[in-house]
Protein backbone atom coordinates (compact mmCIF):
# COMPACT_ATOMS: atom_id res chain seq x y z
CA UNK A 1 0.00 0.00 0.00
CA UNK A 2 1.34 3.38 -0.98
CA UNK A 3 0.91 5.69 1.99
CA UNK A 4 2.43 8.84 0.58
CA UNK A 5 -0.23 11.46 -0.01
CA UNK A 6 0.12 13.94 -2.82
CA UNK A 7 -1.77 17.16 -3.39
CA UNK A 8 -2.69 16.09 -6.91
CA UNK A 9 -6.11 14.87 -5.86
CA UNK A 10 -8.48 15.22 -2.94
CA UNK A 11 -7.27 13.43 0.15
CA UNK A 12 -10.41 11.41 0.79
CA UNK A 13 -10.21 10.07 -2.77
CA UNK A 14 -6.59 9.09 -2.15
CA UNK A 15 -7.65 7.26 1.02
CA UNK A 16 -10.29 5.34 -0.94
CA UNK A 17 -7.80 4.53 -3.68
CA UNK A 18 -5.16 3.45 -1.18
CA UNK A 19 -7.55 0.99 0.47
CA UNK A 20 -8.73 -0.27 -2.94
CA UNK A 21 -5.10 -0.87 -3.96
CA UNK A 22 -4.53 -2.82 -0.75
CA UNK A 23 -7.60 -4.99 -1.35
CA UNK A 24 -6.69 -5.56 -4.99
CA UNK A 25 -3.13 -6.59 -4.07
CA UNK A 26 -4.33 -8.90 -1.32
CA UNK A 27 -3.16 -6.83 1.69
CA UNK A 28 -6.69 -7.31 3.04
CA UNK A 29 -8.61 -10.40 2.01
CA UNK A 30 -12.38 -10.53 1.81
CA UNK A 31 -13.78 -10.47 5.31
CA UNK A 32 -10.60 -8.92 6.75
CA UNK A 33 -10.72 -5.81 8.92
CA UNK A 34 -9.21 -2.66 7.40
CA UNK A 35 -7.54 0.11 9.46
CA UNK A 36 -9.90 2.31 11.45
CA UNK A 37 -10.53 5.97 10.78
CA UNK A 38 -8.34 6.90 13.74
CA UNK A 39 -5.51 4.61 12.65
CA UNK A 40 -5.55 6.11 9.17
CA UNK A 41 -5.73 9.64 10.58
CA UNK A 42 -2.81 9.06 12.93
CA UNK A 43 -0.60 7.25 10.45
CA UNK A 44 -1.22 9.58 7.51
CA UNK A 45 -1.56 12.73 9.61
CA UNK A 46 -4.97 13.66 8.24
CA UNK A 47 -8.20 14.83 9.78
CA UNK A 48 -10.23 11.82 10.98
CA UNK A 49 -13.31 13.24 9.24
CA UNK A 50 -11.42 13.08 5.93
CA UNK A 51 -10.37 9.48 6.58
CA UNK A 52 -13.98 8.64 7.41
CA UNK A 53 -15.12 10.24 4.15
CA UNK A 54 -12.77 8.00 2.15
CA UNK A 55 -13.94 4.91 4.02
CA UNK A 56 -17.59 5.86 3.59
CA UNK A 57 -17.15 6.16 -0.14
CA UNK A 58 -16.02 2.52 -0.20
CA UNK A 59 -19.01 1.56 1.94
CA UNK A 60 -21.28 3.28 -0.61
CA UNK A 61 -19.51 1.38 -3.41
CA UNK A 62 -20.07 -1.93 -1.61
CA UNK A 63 -16.32 -2.50 -1.12
CA UNK A 64 -16.39 -2.25 2.67
CA UNK A 65 -19.08 -2.90 5.22
CA UNK A 66 -19.46 -1.78 8.80
CA UNK A 67 -19.79 -4.06 11.79
CA UNK A 68 -21.20 -1.84 14.46
CA UNK A 69 -18.86 -1.31 17.36
CA UNK A 70 -16.12 -3.43 15.78
CA UNK A 71 -14.92 -1.77 12.62
CA UNK A 72 -14.80 -1.84 8.84
CA UNK A 73 -14.41 -5.06 6.86
CA UNK A 74 -13.80 -6.03 3.25
CA UNK A 75 -17.04 -7.09 1.59
CA UNK A 76 -17.48 -10.34 -0.31
CA UNK A 77 -16.60 -9.86 -3.99
CA UNK A 78 -14.84 -6.54 -3.22
CA UNK A 79 -11.68 -7.34 -5.20
CA UNK A 80 -13.72 -8.40 -8.25
CA UNK A 81 -15.79 -5.22 -8.04
CA UNK A 82 -12.68 -3.02 -7.84
CA UNK A 83 -11.17 -4.97 -10.71
CA UNK A 84 -14.26 -4.46 -12.91
CA UNK A 85 -14.37 -0.73 -12.12
CA UNK A 86 -10.70 -0.25 -12.91
CA UNK A 87 -10.90 -2.29 -16.12
CA UNK A 88 -13.61 0.08 -17.30
CA UNK A 89 -11.22 2.99 -16.73
CA UNK A 90 -8.10 1.22 -17.98
CA UNK A 91 -8.38 2.32 -21.62
CA UNK A 92 -8.78 6.04 -20.87
CA UNK A 93 -6.41 6.11 -17.95
CA UNK A 94 -3.52 4.02 -19.25
CA UNK A 95 -3.86 2.91 -22.88
CA UNK A 96 -4.68 6.22 -24.50
CA UNK A 97 -1.88 8.12 -22.72
CA UNK A 98 0.50 5.29 -23.67
CA UNK A 99 -0.45 5.58 -27.35
CA UNK A 100 -0.18 9.38 -27.21
CA UNK A 101 3.30 9.26 -25.66
CA UNK A 102 4.39 6.58 -28.15
CA UNK A 103 3.23 8.78 -31.05
CA UNK A 104 5.10 11.79 -29.71
CA UNK A 105 8.25 9.65 -29.51
CA UNK A 106 7.76 8.43 -33.10
CA UNK A 107 7.41 4.86 -31.91
CA UNK A 108 5.43 2.80 -34.41
CA UNK A 109 2.46 0.70 -33.41
CA UNK A 110 4.55 -2.44 -33.96
CA UNK A 111 7.41 -1.15 -31.81
CA UNK A 112 4.99 -0.18 -29.06
CA UNK A 113 3.25 -3.55 -29.16
CA UNK A 114 6.66 -5.27 -28.96
CA UNK A 115 7.50 -3.27 -25.84
CA UNK A 116 4.16 -4.15 -24.34
CA UNK A 117 4.76 -7.85 -25.09
CA UNK A 118 8.19 -7.57 -23.44
CA UNK A 119 6.71 -5.98 -20.32
CA UNK A 120 4.28 -8.89 -20.04
CA UNK A 121 7.15 -11.41 -20.00
CA UNK A 122 8.97 -9.64 -17.16
CA UNK A 123 8.52 -10.85 -13.64
CA UNK A 124 5.55 -9.49 -11.80
CA UNK A 125 6.78 -6.70 -9.59
CA UNK A 126 6.17 -7.01 -5.89
CA UNK B 1 -17.07 17.11 27.56
CA UNK B 2 -19.84 19.61 27.08
CA UNK B 3 -20.00 20.64 23.46
CA UNK B 4 -21.14 24.11 22.53
CA UNK B 5 -20.83 26.21 19.41
CA UNK B 6 -18.90 29.49 19.39
CA UNK B 7 -20.58 32.06 17.14
CA UNK B 8 -19.65 35.46 15.82
CA UNK B 9 -22.61 37.41 14.54
CA UNK B 10 -21.89 40.30 12.19
CA UNK B 11 -18.79 41.33 14.13
CA UNK B 12 -17.11 44.60 13.23
CA UNK B 13 -13.89 45.89 14.75
CA UNK B 14 -12.79 49.40 13.99
CA UNK B 15 -9.32 50.52 14.99
CA UNK B 16 -8.48 54.20 14.63
CA UNK B 17 -7.63 54.12 10.96
CA UNK B 18 -8.60 50.65 9.98
CA UNK B 19 -11.69 48.47 9.81
CA UNK B 20 -10.06 45.21 10.92
CA UNK B 21 -13.22 43.07 10.87
CA UNK B 22 -15.99 43.97 8.48
CA UNK B 23 -19.16 42.16 9.45
CA UNK B 24 -17.82 38.66 10.16
CA UNK B 25 -20.33 35.94 10.94
CA UNK B 26 -19.11 32.44 11.64
CA UNK B 27 -20.19 29.44 13.70
CA UNK B 28 -17.54 27.13 15.10
CA UNK B 29 -19.32 23.84 15.56
CA UNK B 30 -18.01 21.55 18.30
CA UNK B 31 -15.64 18.73 17.42
CA UNK B 32 -13.99 20.10 14.30
CA UNK B 33 -10.56 21.40 13.33
CA UNK B 34 -10.79 24.68 11.46
CA UNK B 35 -8.06 26.40 9.51
CA UNK B 36 -8.21 30.20 9.57
CA UNK B 37 -6.19 31.52 6.68
CA UNK B 38 -5.52 34.95 5.31
CA UNK B 39 -2.68 37.21 4.36
CA UNK B 40 -0.85 39.34 6.91
CA UNK B 41 -3.21 42.08 8.06
CA UNK B 42 -6.35 40.27 6.90
CA UNK B 43 -7.72 40.27 10.47
CA UNK B 44 -6.93 36.73 11.66
CA UNK B 45 -5.56 37.70 15.09
CA UNK B 46 -8.29 40.30 15.59
CA UNK B 47 -10.98 37.70 14.86
CA UNK B 48 -9.46 35.19 17.29
CA UNK B 49 -9.16 37.88 19.98
CA UNK B 50 -12.77 38.96 19.39
CA UNK B 51 -14.04 35.37 19.57
CA UNK B 52 -12.44 34.97 23.00
CA UNK B 53 -13.46 38.40 24.35
CA UNK B 54 -9.87 39.60 24.61
CA UNK B 55 -10.82 42.77 22.76
CA UNK B 56 -14.17 44.56 22.68
CA UNK B 57 -15.91 44.54 19.31
CA UNK B 58 -17.24 47.72 17.73
CA UNK B 59 -20.54 46.11 16.85
CA UNK B 60 -22.05 42.65 16.51
CA UNK B 61 -21.78 39.92 19.11
CA UNK B 62 -19.92 36.78 20.04
CA UNK B 63 -21.78 33.98 21.82
CA UNK B 64 -20.80 30.61 23.24
CA UNK B 65 -23.63 28.11 23.59
CA UNK B 66 -26.00 31.02 22.97
CA UNK B 67 -24.57 33.17 25.82
CA UNK B 68 -22.56 36.34 25.11
CA UNK B 69 -18.89 35.75 25.93
CA UNK B 70 -18.01 39.29 27.02
CA UNK B 71 -17.25 39.30 30.79
CA UNK B 72 -18.84 35.85 30.96
CA UNK B 73 -16.59 33.86 33.25
CA UNK B 74 -18.37 30.58 32.57
CA UNK B 75 -18.00 30.88 28.81
CA UNK B 76 -14.40 32.09 29.01
CA UNK B 77 -13.47 29.06 31.11
CA UNK B 78 -14.10 26.93 28.04
CA UNK B 79 -12.18 29.11 25.58
CA UNK B 80 -8.43 29.32 25.08
CA UNK B 81 -6.70 31.78 22.80
CA UNK B 82 -2.99 31.04 22.57
CA UNK B 83 -1.38 34.11 21.10
CA UNK B 84 1.73 34.27 19.02
CA UNK B 85 4.58 35.36 21.32
CA UNK B 86 7.03 36.65 18.74
CA UNK B 87 4.68 39.40 17.64
CA UNK B 88 4.99 41.06 21.02
CA UNK B 89 8.63 40.42 21.84
CA UNK B 90 9.16 43.84 23.40
CA UNK B 91 6.18 43.48 25.74
CA UNK B 92 6.52 42.40 29.36
CA UNK B 93 6.23 38.84 28.19
CA UNK B 94 9.81 38.62 26.93
CA UNK B 95 11.14 38.95 30.47
CA UNK B 96 8.95 36.13 31.77
CA UNK B 97 10.39 32.70 32.26
CA UNK B 98 8.81 29.73 30.50
CA UNK B 99 7.56 28.33 33.81
CA UNK B 100 5.92 31.67 34.71
CA UNK B 101 4.13 31.73 31.37
CA UNK B 102 2.83 28.23 32.00
CA UNK B 103 1.84 29.16 35.55
CA UNK B 104 -0.46 31.80 34.02
CA UNK B 105 -2.03 29.02 31.96
CA UNK B 106 -2.55 26.98 35.10
CA UNK B 107 -4.29 29.93 36.78
CA UNK B 108 -6.26 30.99 33.73
CA UNK B 109 -7.66 27.76 32.39
CA UNK B 110 -9.80 25.66 34.73
CA UNK B 111 -9.43 22.58 32.49
CA UNK B 112 -5.60 22.85 32.66
CA UNK B 113 -3.79 19.48 32.50
CA UNK B 114 -0.43 19.84 34.26
CA UNK B 115 0.68 16.29 33.50
CA UNK B 116 0.08 16.84 29.79
CA UNK B 117 1.92 20.18 29.97
CA UNK B 118 4.95 18.52 31.58
CA UNK B 119 4.97 15.72 28.99
CA UNK B 120 4.87 18.26 26.14
CA UNK B 121 7.66 20.38 27.69
CA UNK B 122 9.81 17.28 27.90
CA UNK B 123 8.97 16.20 24.37
CA UNK B 124 9.80 19.64 22.94
CA UNK B 125 12.92 20.04 25.07
CA UNK B 126 11.74 23.40 26.46
CA UNK B 127 13.91 24.87 29.22
CA UNK B 128 11.42 26.09 31.83
CA UNK B 129 13.99 28.41 33.46
CA UNK B 130 14.76 30.24 30.23
CA UNK B 131 13.39 33.74 29.62
CA UNK B 132 10.84 33.82 26.80
CA UNK B 133 12.66 36.63 25.02
CA UNK B 134 15.76 34.44 24.76
CA UNK B 135 13.97 31.49 23.21
CA UNK B 136 14.34 30.81 19.50
CA UNK B 137 11.31 31.55 17.34
CA UNK B 138 10.63 27.83 17.08
CA UNK B 139 10.75 27.35 20.87
CA UNK B 140 8.42 30.33 21.33
CA UNK B 141 5.96 28.66 18.95
CA UNK B 142 6.25 25.44 20.92
CA UNK B 143 5.51 27.27 24.15
CA UNK B 144 2.26 28.64 22.67
CA UNK B 145 1.42 25.09 21.56
CA UNK B 146 2.02 23.70 25.07
CA UNK B 147 -0.24 26.40 26.51
CA UNK B 148 -2.98 25.67 23.97
CA UNK B 149 -2.94 21.89 24.23
CA UNK B 150 -2.53 21.72 28.02
CA UNK B 151 -5.36 24.25 28.53
CA UNK B 152 -7.70 21.37 27.57
CA UNK B 153 -10.21 24.10 26.72
CA UNK B 154 -13.14 22.67 24.74
CA UNK B 155 -12.61 25.43 22.16
CA UNK B 156 -8.95 26.22 21.57
CA UNK B 157 -7.72 28.90 19.19
CA UNK B 158 -4.07 28.98 18.14
CA UNK B 159 -2.64 32.05 16.44
CA UNK B 160 0.10 31.11 13.97
CA UNK B 161 1.32 28.13 16.02
CA UNK B 162 3.55 26.83 13.24
CA UNK B 163 5.06 30.15 12.12
CA UNK B 164 8.42 29.47 13.77
CA UNK B 165 8.52 25.72 13.16
CA UNK B 166 10.42 23.85 10.49
CA UNK B 167 8.67 21.18 8.46
CA UNK B 168 9.63 18.33 10.83
CA UNK B 169 8.36 20.20 13.89
CA UNK B 170 5.18 21.15 12.01
CA UNK B 171 4.47 17.51 11.29
CA UNK B 172 5.08 16.65 14.97
CA UNK B 173 2.72 19.41 16.05
CA UNK B 174 -0.07 18.30 13.71
CA UNK B 175 0.33 14.71 14.89
CA UNK B 176 -0.05 15.85 18.52
CA UNK B 177 -3.04 17.97 17.56
CA UNK B 178 -4.77 15.09 15.78
CA UNK B 179 -4.06 12.68 18.64
CA UNK B 180 -5.56 15.11 21.15
CA UNK B 181 -8.50 15.93 18.87
CA UNK B 182 -9.27 12.23 18.39
CA UNK B 183 -8.98 11.52 22.10
CA UNK B 184 -11.05 14.46 23.32
CA UNK B 185 -13.15 15.82 20.43
CA UNK B 186 -11.98 19.36 21.26
CA UNK B 187 -12.61 22.09 18.72
CA UNK B 188 -9.50 23.74 17.32
CA UNK B 189 -8.99 26.81 15.19
CA UNK B 190 -5.52 27.15 13.72
CA UNK B 191 -4.61 30.41 12.08
CA UNK B 192 -1.77 30.08 9.62
CA UNK B 193 -0.41 31.11 6.29
CA UNK B 194 1.70 27.95 5.99
CA UNK B 195 -0.65 25.61 4.18
CA UNK B 196 1.47 22.64 3.12
CA UNK B 197 0.07 20.28 5.76
CA UNK B 198 -3.11 22.24 6.35
CA UNK B 199 -5.35 20.72 3.69
CA UNK B 200 -5.00 17.32 5.34
CA UNK B 201 -5.59 18.63 8.86
CA UNK B 202 -8.36 21.21 8.47
CA UNK B 203 -11.82 19.81 8.02
CA UNK B 204 -13.07 23.26 7.23
CA UNK B 205 -11.33 26.36 5.98
CA UNK B 206 -12.14 29.95 6.91
CA UNK B 207 -10.56 32.54 4.63
CA UNK B 208 -10.31 36.16 5.71
CA UNK B 209 -9.58 38.84 3.18
CA UNK B 210 -9.37 42.49 4.22
CA UNK B 211 -11.53 41.91 7.28
CA UNK B 212 -14.21 39.95 5.44
CA UNK B 213 -14.82 36.23 5.70
CA UNK B 214 -14.81 35.17 2.06
CA UNK B 215 -14.90 31.39 2.58
CA UNK B 216 -16.29 29.12 5.29
CA UNK B 217 -16.21 25.81 3.47
CA UNK B 218 -15.28 22.15 3.95
CA UNK B 219 -11.70 21.85 2.68
CA UNK B 220 -12.54 19.15 0.14
CA UNK B 221 -15.44 21.15 -1.30
CA UNK B 222 -13.27 24.24 -1.62
CA UNK B 223 -10.51 22.34 -3.43
CA UNK B 224 -13.04 20.61 -5.71
CA UNK B 225 -14.21 23.98 -7.04
CA UNK B 226 -10.89 24.60 -8.76
CA UNK B 227 -8.57 22.76 -11.08
CA UNK B 228 -5.37 23.23 -13.00
CA UNK B 229 -5.69 22.63 -16.73
CA UNK B 230 -2.65 22.22 -18.93
CA UNK B 231 -1.87 21.15 -22.46
CA UNK B 232 -1.71 22.70 -25.94
CA UNK B 233 -2.76 26.35 -25.60
CA UNK B 234 -5.71 26.08 -28.00
CA UNK B 235 -7.09 23.01 -26.22
CA UNK B 236 -6.68 24.65 -22.81
CA UNK B 237 -8.48 27.79 -24.06
CA UNK B 238 -11.33 25.69 -25.43
CA UNK B 239 -11.59 23.57 -22.28
CA UNK B 240 -11.73 26.62 -19.98
CA UNK B 241 -13.86 28.95 -22.10
CA UNK B 242 -16.58 30.65 -20.10
CA UNK B 243 -15.11 29.70 -16.70
CA UNK B 244 -13.27 32.26 -14.55
CA UNK B 245 -9.55 31.82 -15.16
CA UNK B 246 -7.63 32.95 -12.07
CA UNK B 247 -4.13 32.42 -13.32
CA UNK B 248 -2.53 31.84 -16.71
CA UNK B 249 0.91 30.60 -17.61
CA UNK B 250 2.16 30.07 -21.11
CA UNK B 251 5.32 28.33 -22.23
CA UNK B 252 5.61 28.26 -26.01
CA UNK B 253 2.48 26.64 -27.38
CA UNK B 254 1.79 25.00 -24.01
CA UNK B 255 -0.53 26.64 -21.50
CA UNK B 256 -1.51 26.06 -17.86
CA UNK B 257 -4.60 27.71 -16.39
CA UNK B 258 -5.98 27.76 -12.88
CA UNK B 259 -9.70 27.81 -13.38
CA UNK B 260 -12.69 28.07 -11.08
CA UNK B 261 -14.60 25.06 -12.36
CA UNK B 262 -15.07 21.49 -11.17
CA UNK B 263 -12.82 19.01 -13.01
CA UNK B 264 -15.88 17.17 -14.36
CA UNK B 265 -17.03 20.32 -16.21
CA UNK B 266 -13.63 20.68 -17.89
CA UNK B 267 -13.50 16.98 -18.79
CA UNK B 268 -16.95 17.30 -20.36
CA UNK B 269 -15.48 19.66 -22.98
CA UNK B 270 -13.62 16.67 -24.41
CA UNK B 271 -10.34 18.51 -25.00
CA UNK B 272 -6.95 16.78 -24.88
CA UNK B 273 -5.82 18.51 -21.68
CA UNK B 274 -4.32 17.34 -18.42
CA UNK B 275 -6.27 18.07 -15.25
CA UNK B 276 -4.88 18.35 -11.75
CA UNK B 277 -6.36 19.25 -8.39
CA UNK B 278 -4.97 22.38 -6.75
CA UNK B 279 -3.26 22.41 -3.39
CA UNK B 280 -4.87 24.52 -0.68
CA UNK B 281 -1.94 26.88 -1.00
CA UNK B 282 -2.64 27.44 -4.70
CA UNK B 283 -6.34 27.98 -4.03
CA UNK B 284 -5.45 30.50 -1.35
CA UNK B 285 -3.13 32.37 -3.71
CA UNK B 286 -5.81 32.31 -6.41
CA UNK B 287 -8.38 33.80 -4.01
CA UNK B 288 -6.20 36.25 -2.09
CA UNK B 289 -3.09 36.80 -4.17
CA UNK B 290 -4.12 39.51 -6.59
CA UNK B 291 -3.49 42.55 -4.47
CA UNK B 292 -0.73 44.93 -3.57
CA UNK B 293 1.98 43.54 -1.33
CA UNK B 294 2.97 45.13 1.93
CA UNK B 295 -0.16 45.85 3.91
CA UNK B 296 0.75 45.11 7.48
Amino acid sequence: MNTILSDQSLIYLQIAQMLEDGILHGDWAEGAQVPSTNELARTLRINPATAAKGINQLVDDGILYKRRGIGMFVAEGAAARICAKRRAAFYDQFVRPLAAEARSLDLTREETEALLAKAFTEKKEG
Amino acid sequence: MEQKALCANNVRKQYKEKLALDGVSVTLEPGHIYGLIGRNGAGKTTLLAALTAQIPVTSGEVAYGGEPVWENEKALADLCFSREIGARADSGEAALKVKDYLRMGRLFYPHWDEEYAQALIKQFGLDVKQKIGRLSKGMQSMLTIVLALASRAPVTLLDEPVAGLDVVAREDFYRLLLDDHMATGRTFVISTHILEEGAAIFERVLILKEGKLIEDTPTDDLLARFCAVSGPAAAVEAACEGFPVLHREALGSHASFVVRAPAADITARGQAVELNALSLQKVFVALCGHEQEGQA
